[in-house]
């Protein structure tokens, strides 16, 4: 159990995959500039991670190990992740209108977040048992979440901001990101378990 | 190209072909490079740890239950040390992996870092820092235990990194009991 | 003189890192030295060149509906390619750049430059194309790693400037590639959009 709360703290807070990892930053950039879409954003990126790491992880250890072809893993997992959005597009429409309503915009953009194929890879790599990669999986979409909606909270404010001409936009907010990522790196070193 | 189901379903099938069969190509062509490349690095690792030798450490590799590698290295049959491939995970990033070589009375003969997540510029600098020549942290040559001098013993810790430095010991000593029980065993 | 053109553009006014602001990814991710900036950027050099011609001579006989698709496999294929030739000739580069060598098929910049260029041009401009988007973005990486570098380390591609005391660490840390990255934009955007 302690190891679950570990990882969860870690791929949350310590090792937050967008300060200190560096993956999912194009909608870290791109879908920050109110609160309410962040939030969506984030938690449609959870659900698609966890999907998505599942079916991975099966067809890592069930199709391509065995079958001795791991170096189209790249090919695989890219296009059943693709499959997997288009998928949960149409039975979300379908099952779930209210809730499509909510997350639907958000997931055509899922399938080049990098973090998503990111998360399926180092799981791979890494060889994680699959209740623990789905774990993982989450704790690493909600650190996402986390700093996605910490991030859009900043960026309303900053909307108010006198900012020189060549500093608007994308220049501060990445400055903003650099000093998020300061207040993250306090959490490097701390150890559960 | 207009789409119809056969237009689609032909094109995709032919590309998937295709792709199958350049990637298992390429596949064919870099499989033995790339084991090649893995075992050259993994013998450099273990020559720049080691007193000269002229067995293969790799083939007689012995992996002990808590996950360590031992490679044994003879020369004219007679061993002249071991190297270990140890782990600590207790660094301040996680996980870090280092090669340990020990000679037969358990001095340590040299170390190389294999891979590690920590803080460059600190943590980062266990590499120099634990063999730099002629100073109070020079881990070569000195034998179990490892302690650093704020926990009593006699090595200095990186400056500003003391979380990794007491992992570094950590591994060592991890490394330095397997050896000595692979020694202790008939 | 067309193909020049083309090139230039792709550094200078199509430059993914600076105005297109594309693949910030492995722009942030792998710039901690000059080094490991550019060989991330040669990396997504070959592919891009590679993926825009097969996307461009592929054209005509790929059904408009799939064509998403068939270009993201095109991409897959050369990035794997890449992957695997990597592994068997310079192993230490691959084990730096880890996890983004595979996540060169996420990078926005290729699938942008076949959809928007290798798709409707010829394959010679197409390749022109990748070449200046590429040299580009390995740029931007180049000048980003090395302004990281100097601040945090004093040196640059092994050459020690000034003493590693002086250096500001943070700058090789998280924080300073998003700083650095967004204090270059802002530079660029001065001394281009003078307006």
């Amino acid at each position: 159990m302690l190891e679950y709360i570990a990882v969860i703290f870690s791929a949350i807070l310590v090792n937050n995959i967008v300060f200190s990892q560096f993956l999912g930053i194009c909608p870290f950039i791109g879908v920050s500039k109110n609160l309410e879409s962040a939030f969506g954003m984030g938690m449609a990126v959870t659900f698609v991670m966890a999907v998505a790491t599942a079916a991975t992880w099966l067809l890592q250890h069930y199709v391509l190990v065995p079958l001795g072809i791991v170096y189209v893993q790249t090919i695989t997992f890219i296009l059943v992740i693709a499959v997997l959005v288009q998928m949960l597009e149409i039975m979300m429409k379908k099952i779930s209108p209210s809730l499509y309503a909510a997350l639907g915009v958000f997931l055509p953009l899922i399938t080049t977040n990098c973090a998503v194929l990111g998360v399926a890879i180092i799981v791979a790599q890494k060889d994680f048992g699959f209740v623990y990669s789905i774990v993982y999986a989450i704790a690493t979409a909600l650190g996402f979440a986390l700093a996605l909606t910490i991030f859009a909270g900043i960026r309303t404010q900053l909307a108010l901001a006198d900012v020189p001409r060549s500093m608007r936009g994308v220049p501060i907010a990445l400055i903003v990101a650099g000093i998020l990522a300061m207040a993250f790196m306090g959490f490097a070193g701390i150890k559960i378990g | 190209m207009k789409s119809t189901l056969l237009t689609m379903t032909a094109s995709l099938c032919g590309l998937a072909l295709l792709v199958g069969a350049a990637l298992a190509g390429v596949n064919i062509l870099t499989e033995k490079p790339i084991a090649e490349a893995q075992a050259e690095a993994r013998r450099q690792a273990i020559a720049a740890v080691l007193p000269e030798f002229d067995n293969n450490p790799s083939e007689e590799a012995i992996v002990t239950p808590d996950g360590l590698t031992l490679f044994p290295a003879t020369k004219n049959g007679e061993e002249v040390g071991t190297a270990v491939e140890t782990y600590s995970d207790n660094g301040f990033s996680g996980r870090f992996t280092i090669l340990a070589g020990f000679d037969r009375d358990g001095r340590v003969t040299g170390f190389r870092v294999l891979s590690h997540s920590e803080t460059p510029g600190l943590g980062a600098k266990m590499g120099e820092w634990f063999s730099a020549e002629g100073t109070s942290h020079d881990v070569t040559g000195h034998t179990q235990p490892f302690t650093l001098k704020n926990h009593g013993g006699d090595i200095d810790a990186i400056t500003g990194a003391t979380i990794t430095s007491q992992a570094f010991m950590e591994a060592l000593n991890r490394a330095a009991e397997a050896c000595a029980n692979k020694n202790s065993e008939p | 003189m067309n193909a020049l053109r083309i090139i230039f553009d792709g550094i200078v006014k199509k430059n993914p890192t600076f105005v297109l602001i594309l693949g910030m990814c492995p722009t942030l991710g792998t710039t901690s030295s000059a080094i490991t900036g550019m060989s991330m950027g040669l990396a997504t050099l070959f592919v891009l060149m590679c993926s825009n011609m097969a996307v461009s001579a592929i054209k005509s006989i790929v059904p408009d509906k799939v064509r998403i698709p068939v270009y993201i496999v095109v991409i897959a294929s050369f990035v794997t390619i890449l992957q695997m030739v990597m592994q068997a000739y310079l192993p230490s580069l691959y084990a730096t750049l880890g996890i983004f060598i595979p996540l060169i098929v996420v990078n926005c910049i290729l699938l942008g430059r076949a959809e928007a260029f290798a798709s409707k041009n010829g394959v010679f401009a197409s390749l022109c194309d990748g070449l200046g988007v590429g040299v580009g973005f390995t740029l931007a990486l180049t000048l980003l790693g090395s302004v990281r570098e100097i601040l945090g380390t004093g040196a640059v591609f092994g050459c020690q400037l000034y003493s590693a005391d002086y250096g500001a660490l943070l700058f090789v840390l998280a924080p300073g590639a998003f700083i650095v990255l967004g204090l270059l934009i802002a530079l660029f955007n001065r001394l281009y959009n003078n307006e």
